[in-house]
């Protein structure tokens, strides 16, 4: 069973041709790794199954069933949460008024409403816990290690229960130490049976926690197949161009 | 032991420090400056200018900027008036003797709707906040002469103009020290205390907050950018028609340059507060600071007979002093962020 189908996605911005006919799916349990030179389409693909863009043209289906998903909010309530490559924190702002940026948790109702802070504080603390981070949720981002801004954007995906976690090269701006826990981290939401989406420009985090390897080149899908079946120079050829087609 | 949270706390909030300095001056400048008359004299010139640099510290919060402000207040004032008092040569008013408290509503609504109309020109316009709110300055002060031919229209003697009277001049209570409060400062500290719980506890302030600190996060994540930034004007015009109201009370002849400049004022009051210009960073507490200390140094200055022409002077300096504090705190701040994330 396929929880995310993506049929004949195109995408243009003006004459630009971000992307064109892709297609792309994903089971339960899987992790893709998404590879692709810069420019090659992989943030604007990433970006239309988390909602910010809608597509030019193509179908996109979730656990079997047509869906359109036109806002960020949209996709959080289909199960779809994503880490922006650049994060998206607000500086000025709590680690935990970040974590819940977009969904804080309220009583009463509309106008009348209230943030409840200590409820917030408290789950964010619970979900830094689980990250084995040191970020209390209290502290201001502006004021934290670039693997605890991190580990602020991960928190987010973990407050609703996803079906499908997208990364945004998530190992692009932290330490060595830190590439290993969010590995095991895209390791451990696979054994939990989520699907995980990981864009990424490093063969080795794609090779060591990827079931199977997509490679776009100037908006095209050229090669999708397991991992067990190609090799790093294989796909380094295809997304350089060396490769024609997989 | 020396810590940096401690004296970034200290930074924030110093204002209240420096308004307690500027007063204990004032009261050795002058033997009038702590009668009851003139602390009440003080809270009364804060109220109008408060009601203002309330909604404008929405607006900077969210990253945007406000011109327009003391442009509403005046035509929200001089329509106000106008709807209620009679048509001739010495009062200039409509003539269409409405209900003083509909009359009300309209000046209200139509603050709001100014405001609106300036959000939906930004967003949807796709133009920069400060040309379009200039224009507005420009347009709404023009509306008012244009309209007035530059008469004034006065509530003078008329029952009717007693619902603007009472907001702006009406003595509420007496509070032995501070003289007898008015019915104007009770409601711009409603106005804080409101202001302040929607921005600190309620999703609407969050989001400003978010808004104004990384806006693309915030889209990103959802929050609508462009409704909330319509939203965030339409409050500020509403602000500026109510502090209209209080200020046409005051007057009760409507001037077509009232409010004139004050625009400055107001944007020294929210930066002198702590309100960052650049967005995101700023308390209701923090304007409100600012505003007290505003009006303490012009009645101090007043009661110690400075030259009318110096006071510009004078003001403009506290402005500039007040700048050259809040580039320091923000060096600090990034020198404490340095600190803490070497310390790691």
């Amino acid at each position: 069973m396929k929880i995310l189908e993506l049929k004949n996605i195109s995408k243009s911005f003006g004459a630009i041709h971000a992307l064109e006919n892709v297609d792309l799916d994903i089971t339960p349990g899987e992790a893709l790794g998404l590879m692709g030179d810069n420019g090659a389409g992989k943030s604007t693909l990433v970006k239309i199954v988390a909602g910010n863009f809608s597509p030019t043209n193509g179908e996109i289906f979730i656990a079997g069933k047509k869906t359109s998903i036109s806002n960020p909010l949209e996709a959080r309530n289909h199960g779809i949460e994503i880490v922006y490559q650049d994060l998206k924190l607000c500086n000025n702002l709590t680690a935990s008024a970040n974590v819940f940026l977009g969904r804080e948790i309220n009583s009463g109702f509309g106008f009348f409403s209230r943030l409840k802070h200590t409820a917030m504080n408290d789950r964010a603390a619970e979900l830094f816990g689980e990250l084995q981070s040191e970020t209390r949720p209290n502290d201001l981002v502006e004021r934290m290690s670039g693997g605890q801004r991190q580990a602020v954007a991960l928190a987010r995906t973990r407050l609703s229960d996803p079906k499908i976690v997208l990364l945004d090269e998530p190992t692009a701006a932290i330490s060595i130490r830190q590439v290993a826990g969010i590995l095991a981290r895209i390791k451990q939401l696979k054994e939990t049976g989520h699907a995980v989406i990981l864009v990424s420009h490093r063969m080795m985090d794609v090779f060591e926690c990827c079931d199977r390897v997509a490679v776009l080149r100037r908006g095209n899908k050229i090669a999708d197949k397991p991992i067990a079946n190609t090799s790093p120079e294989e796909v380094t050829g295809l997304i350089t161009g060396a490769l024609e087609k997989a | 032991m020396f810590s940096y949270n401690r004296l970034l706390f200290l930074i924030d909030h110093l204002i209240w420090g420096i308004l307690v300095l500027v007063f204990v001056f004032f009261i050795f400048q002058s033997e009038y400056f702590l009668t009851e008359r003139n602390i009440s004299n003080i809270l009364t010139a804060a109220a109008v200018l408060g009601v203002l640099v309330a909604g404008q510290t929405f607006v900077l919060i969210s990253g945007n900027f406000d011109l327009s402000t003391e442009s509403t207040l005046g035509l929200a004032a001089l329509v106000g008036i106008w709807l209620i008092v009679p048509a001739g040569p010495t009062t200039f008013g409509g003539g269409i003797f409405m209900n003083p408290y509909l009359s009300i509503i309209c000046s209200l609504s139509m603050g709001a709707l100014i405001g609106y109309a300036i959000g939906c020109l930004i967003t949807y316009g796709n133009m920069h906040n400060f040309i379009v709110t200039l224009a507005a300055l420009l347009i709404i002060r023009g509306l008012m002469l244009a309209f007035t031919e530059g008469a004034p229209v006065s509530g003078f003697n008329n029952p009717s103009a007693d619902v603007f009277y009472w907001l702006g001049h009406e003595k509420a209570f007496r509070v032995p020290g501070l003289g007898k409060i008015s019915v104007a400062v009770l409601a711009t500290g409603l106005v804080y205390i409101v202001c302040h719980l929607i921005l600190k506890h309620h999703k609407f302030g969050r989001e400003l907050y978010a808004i104004g600190g990384n806006r693309d996060a915030a889209e990103a994540l959802g929050i609508n950018v462009n409704r909330r930034i319509r939203q965030v004007y339409m409050l500020s015009g509403l602000l500026a028609a109510l502090a209209g109201w209080m200020l046409a009370g005051r007057v009760v002849s409507i001037q077509s340059n009232l409010g004139e400049t004050f625009i400055f004022t107001v944007f020294a009051g929210a930066v002198i507060g702590g309100v960052s210009l650049q967005g995101g960073r700023g308390t209701m507490l923090g304007a409100l600071g600012g505003v007290l200390l505003l009006s303490t140094i012009d009645r101090g200055l007043n009661l110690m007979q400075v030259s009318v022409f110096w006071i510009k002077v004078i003001q403009g300096s506290v402005i500039l002093v007040a700048m050259l504090i809040d580039a320091q705190r923000v060096r600090l701040k990034e020198l404490s962020i340095i600190a803490t994330s070497e310390k790691k």
